[in-house]
């Protein structure tokens, strides 16, 4: 398990450091298209939580994690791409929803670990 | 050896587990990249990135500033028509003036003019010579004939025309006329020959005291223009 989360680390940070790196030296794209992409941004940060606070909850599965991380991704842009083709800011609804979603998803992280911090400080008084 | 193995395999099946998340984070990492870029060198003043209401107000502007050139343009272009419309008149007047400088020209005697007219002939013999009297009361006679060119030797008799006799010889313009003195008319021929020839006329007059004189008509009598200067230095 240990090495798993070793494994798992190096893999965020030379994800992140490759990513980084190419990011910085890609070309800018045009106006058109950098809704999308901040969509789907917004899209992968709401997995990511979703994933976080699931893990805490106990119910992580990295098949749903992965298939939500870029499923999401694509639908949002998908009804954006329908969006503007509706002429309707459906994309303001996606990010409603998924932002929504994240500050539920933080509020279960924050206070899982208020309550862990609670419960040790507890603990130590007691032991005290 | 048995602990290596274990963690061996450990590794490799969790392996596509880390190289996802690996994917993953390079993915949302490298387009957070470009998002930024792209939204930090956005000109906020370029078209491309203007909000659609921004853009409408623009547009209205334009729509607004449209219609005041388009207005401005029917204005010029009415003004254009009327420019044309004054140059026409312009020209038509030009027209009438060229025309008219034609005539007085030719009534001046300032251009080479042809037409129906007769041509007289006077010869000095030896019993009588010509004198710029004798010629002054032949052109007398052609003018009140109705001649319209009258010239002598192909000098033209305009109105400043002067005939005098300096000693010997005979000066029309200011320039030495000898015998035989051909004289051109231009008018209607023959009323012109009728007018000369009638009894008692100059023809007969002149026979009668001994001038040589012959007279024809012709169909296309050419006189040449006044070949001198006309200024006027004291008429206003």
């Amino acid at each position: 398990m240990k090495g798993l989360i070793k494994l798992i680390v190096i893999a965020i940070i030379l994800g992140c450091l490759i990513g980084a790196i190419l990011g910085i030296n890609a070309p800018v794209i045009s106006y058109t298209y950098s809704k999308y992409l901040a969509i789907a941004i917004v899209a992968a940060l709401d997995s990511i939580f979703g994933g976080i606070s699931s893990t805490l909850k106990g119910n992580f599965d990295f098949k749903v994690f992965v298939s939500g991380f870029f499923g999401n991704a694509i639908l949002s842009m998908l009804l954006t791409f329908l969006g503007d083709k509706l002429n309707i800011d459906i994309y303001l609804a996606a990010i409603v929803v998924f932002v929504n979603r994240m500050f539920l998803n933080l509020t279960i992280i924050r206070k899982y670990y208020i309550e862990k911090i609670w419960t040790k400080t507890k603990e130590v008084k007691k032991i005290d | 050896m048995n602990d290596k193995t274990k963690k061996l395999k450990i590794d490799k099946s969790k392996l596509p587990v880390s190289i996802t998340i690996g994917i993953m984070c390079f993915i949302i990492v490298y387009i957070m990249c470009i998002q930024f870029k792209t939204a930090g060198s956005i000109e906020e003043s370029s078209i491309e990135t203007m909000r659609e209401n921004e853009l409408r107000e623009a547009l209205a502007n334009w729509k607004l500033e449209y219609e005041e050139i388009y207005i401005e343009l029917e204005n010029n272009k009415d003004k254009i028509k009327e420019y044309e419309g004054k140059m026409a008149s312009n020209e038509e007047a030009g027209e009438l003036l060229e025309e008219e400088y034609k005539n007085a020209k030719m009534l001046l005697g300032l251009t080479d003019v042809q037409g129906t007219g007769i041509v007289i002939t006077l010869t000095d013999n030896s019993e009588s010579k010509f004198t710029s009297e004798n010629l002054m009361h032949l052109i007398n006679e052609l003018n009140s004939a109705g001649a319209e060119a009258i010239s002598i030797n192909d000098q033209r008799i305009v109105s400043m025309t002067d005939i005098v006799d300096v000693g010997e010889f005979i000066m029309v313009n200011g320039k030495r006329v000898t015998s035989p003195y051909t004289i051109k008319a231009i008018g209607d021929s023959t009323y012109l020959q009728s007018a000369l020839s009638i009894k008692k006329g100059y023809l007969d007059e002149y026979k009668t005291d001994g001038y040589t004189i012959s007279m024809t008509t012709d169909n296309n009598v050419t006189i040449n223009k006044y070949e001198g200067e006309m200024t006027l230095n004291y008429v206003k």
